[in-house]
């Protein structure tokens, strides 16, 4: 019998679930009076052990049957929980993470939960001395059908849940199958239909010649059902769907919505040369079905990318607890805060989020916030805070880690990099863009110490590049004595952007809008030079050029004497791109790009153009 | 031709209630039974097209009433009148043959769905 289809739908409920457990361990820590949490972490393990029964992941399961055990104590209690208790739970919680990642990846034997069980069983039989010792080894639900050799068509029902007595339903769904053809299998076993507890969710093989619209229609007609799922041959019983009811969601792939993405991408191409042969042919009726497609695929690609967004709650909502043990780990008091957790941005990216950020809020934890002592003796609250945010800007979105700690000690940094060569010998002080630089370079640390926690250089190189290779930047603000701030500007889709096209030589290439601040015309503006670099002078600004031709030794005519100037900005920093030509504004689809050996790092993407022919995008942090 | 409609329950009022509900959708009510042997007894003498059936009967209670009468025709359309908490009851009267069932307190139009499915 073959789960494994089943198993990314597993892991992804179970780790919402976890997710779930964690958050309200925390509040549960903070308030350990209200009775909400406890409830809440119990039906959340409780739904991770079901569905890891039906898996037949028995670590899994047994792991969570004790924690369930332990859980329903406390919660008909009533008690606030001892602060080793929490631990005990947060532990556990890890434990059974781990254990659903392992045995999603096949390696449940890797597992290693018995520690973690057994503490369990000490705290249990620590509360109730005999419930412990009759606490029962789970038992796993009545075997699915497909495990008693049953065959024919898997049928799952969910019957209304404001049904009246949902058994007799059942019962009467189970008869009218009988009149199709043979019922097997039918779980939960008809006995649990006489229960008044019975959810009205429940399964049952039928071999049947009838096709899977005619069982569905006869099913149906017996009334006051949801949900009717027919199955084809040898499918296994999954829980029919997940605790809490109708949604009115659906789980896709991420790599369906990728093709989709692909696809409206070579829409949007075939849409432009259709655009351009329209043109050529000035026929009316040929302009209006140009344009009609031009609306519709618009629309089309807009619902596809707003299916790609994702809340960032669904990576930031473990860092409460990332944040919790780390402070644990350094005795060190710290408020947590996020804001702006609705804000979206495509799955593609928040997917790569997640490490950078878990860097840059453990070095927050760390090298920003003081030890309470040395807090108080600088006159602030012991209780250090950092801020977690996400706001939504005009074609990005910014994320910023806030902390009031120490700030960084520039004359260090500054004394370090001189050092180890990283600025000029004269450099007198660094900026905050310089600082960032010098931050960054693999392995540089100021910490005194390499702590567990952080400290090995690692922290912001790891972030500065991910964000980089997200099309993304990274700030740094800091202030000694009050605090550091990372500011990160993301786009806020990775797969469709507006680029300006430019011409050098034969070829074009692609630059997009987000960081295009100005344009200027090379001949026409004053020329100087900036650490030996030929620059221009814009508005009293002194702005480094490069220019492409140079850059990617493209050969041919000479360029024209007066040509454009796309001036590109991060951050703080600018630089004047030289080209042959500008051929205006276009949507493009950014295709991922495997650079080949030896290529110049400034290209992070390849896309098609209207005619077919591809043109490289131009990376403006490669740039810059 | 309108169905015809055997109406058993011990509660007067009860049986009233149906059978007014019933009656007003055109349904010819064609006897009423108190008990269970009762409704035993009527099925066989009329031959009705619909028997509602309470469960909690003195006598012979609904549950039997349904084996018998399904004994001597396995085609017999009977709908169970049942209250909430009687789940177990209602699973084992459509083991023994009853069509379907209705949760008091009956709300006409659900009686009349469930008697369109049983009749359909």
């Amino acid at each position: 019998m073959d789960l494994s289809q089943y198993a990314e739908l597993f892991l992804a409920e179970s780790r919402e679930h976890l997710s779930a457990c964690n958050q309200l361990l925390l509040e549960w820590e903070r308030r350990p009076a209200a009775p909400e949490p406890v409830g809440g972490i119990f039906r959340a393990v409780h739904t991770v052990k079901g569905m890891a029964a039906t898996m037949g992941y028995a670590r899994v399961a047994d792991l969570a049957h004790r924690m369930e055990n332990l859980l329903d104590h406390l919660r008909r209690g009533g008690q606030p929980p001892a602060d080793e208790t929490l631990q005990l739970l947060f532990r556990a919680t890890d434990a059974l993470e781990k254990a659903v990642d392992l045995a999603v990846a096949g390696r449940e034997r890797d597992a290693d939960v018995a520690g973690v069980a057994a503490e369990l069983d000490r705290a249990m039989a620590r509360f109730a001395p005999d419930k412990a010792r009759a606490a029962p080894e789970f038992v796993p639900p009545p075997s699915p059908p497909g495990d008693v050799g049953g065959t024919g068509r898997l049928i799952q029902v969910v019957l209304r849940p404001e049904a009246q007595i949902k058994g007799g339903r059942a019962m009467l769904i189970i008869r009218k199958a009988q009149s199709l053809g043979a019922v097997q299998g039918i779980a939960p076993s008809p006995a649990a239909f006489e229960a008044e507890e019975f959810d009205g969710r429940f399964a049952f093989r039928l071999e049947t010649a009838h096709s899977a619209a005619d069982i569905e229609t006869a099913i149906r007609s017996v009334g006051d059902v949801e949900r009717v799922m027919v199955g084809g041959d040898d499918e296994h019983v999954t829980p029919v769907e997940s605790a809490g009811g109708r949604s009115r969601h659906i789980r896709v792939d991420l790599k369906r919505l990728d093709s989709l993405m692909d696809l409206i991408g070579e829409l949007v191409t075939t849409r432009g040369r259709l655009n351009e042969l329209a043109a050529e042919r000035k026929d009316p009726a040929v302009d209006d079905v140009a344009i009609q497609v031009s609306r519709l695929s618009a629309d089309l690609q807009a619902e596809i990318i707003q299916a790609r967004m994702t809340p960032v709650w669904q990576v930031f909502d473990r860092f409460p607890r990332l944040v919790r043990d780390v402070a644990r780990q350094l005795d060190k008091q710290v408020a947590f805060k996020v804001e702006g957790k609705e804000i979206e941005l495509d799955r593609a990216i928040l997917d790569e989020l997640g490490d950078p950020l878990v860097h840059l809020l453990r070095n927050a934890v760390d090298h920003g916030i003081e030890s309470p002592a040395e807090r108080k003796k600088r006159g602030k609250k012991p209780e250090g805070e950092i801020v977690l945010a996400a706001v939504r800007e005009r074609s990005s979105v910014a994320i910023s880690i806030t902390d009031d700690g120490r700030g960084i000690d520039r004359a260090q940094v500054l004394a370090k990099a001189l050092r180890e060569g990283l600025v000029d010998a004269h450099t007198e002080t660094l900026s905050d863009d310089q600082l960032l630089r010098v931050l960054a370079r693999p392995g540089f640390s100021t910490a005194a110490e390499v702590t567990s926690v952080s400290g090995r250089g690692v922290g912001i190189d790891v972030a500065m590049t991910k964000i980089r290779a997200l099309g993304g930047s990274i700030e740094i603000r800091t202030e000694p004595g009050k605090g550091t701030s990372f500011v990160m500007r993301l786009p806020v889709t990775l797969a469709i952007v507006r680029a300006l096209i430019a011409a050098v030589g034969t070829e074009r290439y692609a630059l997009p809008l987000t960081y295009v601040a100005e344009t200027a015309e090379f001949g026409a503006i004053a020329m100087t030079t900036m650490e030996g670099r030929e620059a221009m002078v814009l508005r009293d600004r002194v702005v480094p050029l490069v220019h492409l031709r140079h850059l990617l030794s493209v050969g041919g005519d000479a360029p024209p004497a007066r040509r454009p100037v796309i001036v590109l900005e991060m951050g703080e920093r600018r630089t004047g791109v030289v080209v042959d030509g500008m051929l205006g504004q276009q949507e493009i689809v950014v295709k991922g790009f495997e650079a080949p050996q030896g290529t110049l790092p400034v290209f992070s993407g390849a896309t098609i153009m209207g005619d077919g022919v591809p043109a490289l995008i131009l990376d403006a942090a490669g740039l810059v | 031709m309108s169905h015809t409609v055997l109406v058993c329950d011990d509660a007067i009022f009860m049986r009233t209630m149906i059978s007014d509900i019933l009656a007003q959708a055109g349904f010819e009510i064609v006897g009423e039974a108190e008990t269970g042997s009762q409704a035993v007894e009527k099925y066989r003498q009329l031959k009705p097209d619909l028997v509602t059936m309470d469960i909690v009967m003195p006598d012979m209670g609904g549950i039997d009433a349904v084996r018998e009468i399904v004994k001597n025709d396995p085609d017999a359309k009977i709908l169970m009148c049942s209250a909430m908490g009687q789940q177990a009851l209602v699973v084992e009267a459509i083991q023994a043959g009853a069509k379907d069932f209705v949760v008091k307190p009956f709300q006409p139009s659900r009686v009349l769905e469930a008697v369109q499915r049983v009749l359909g």
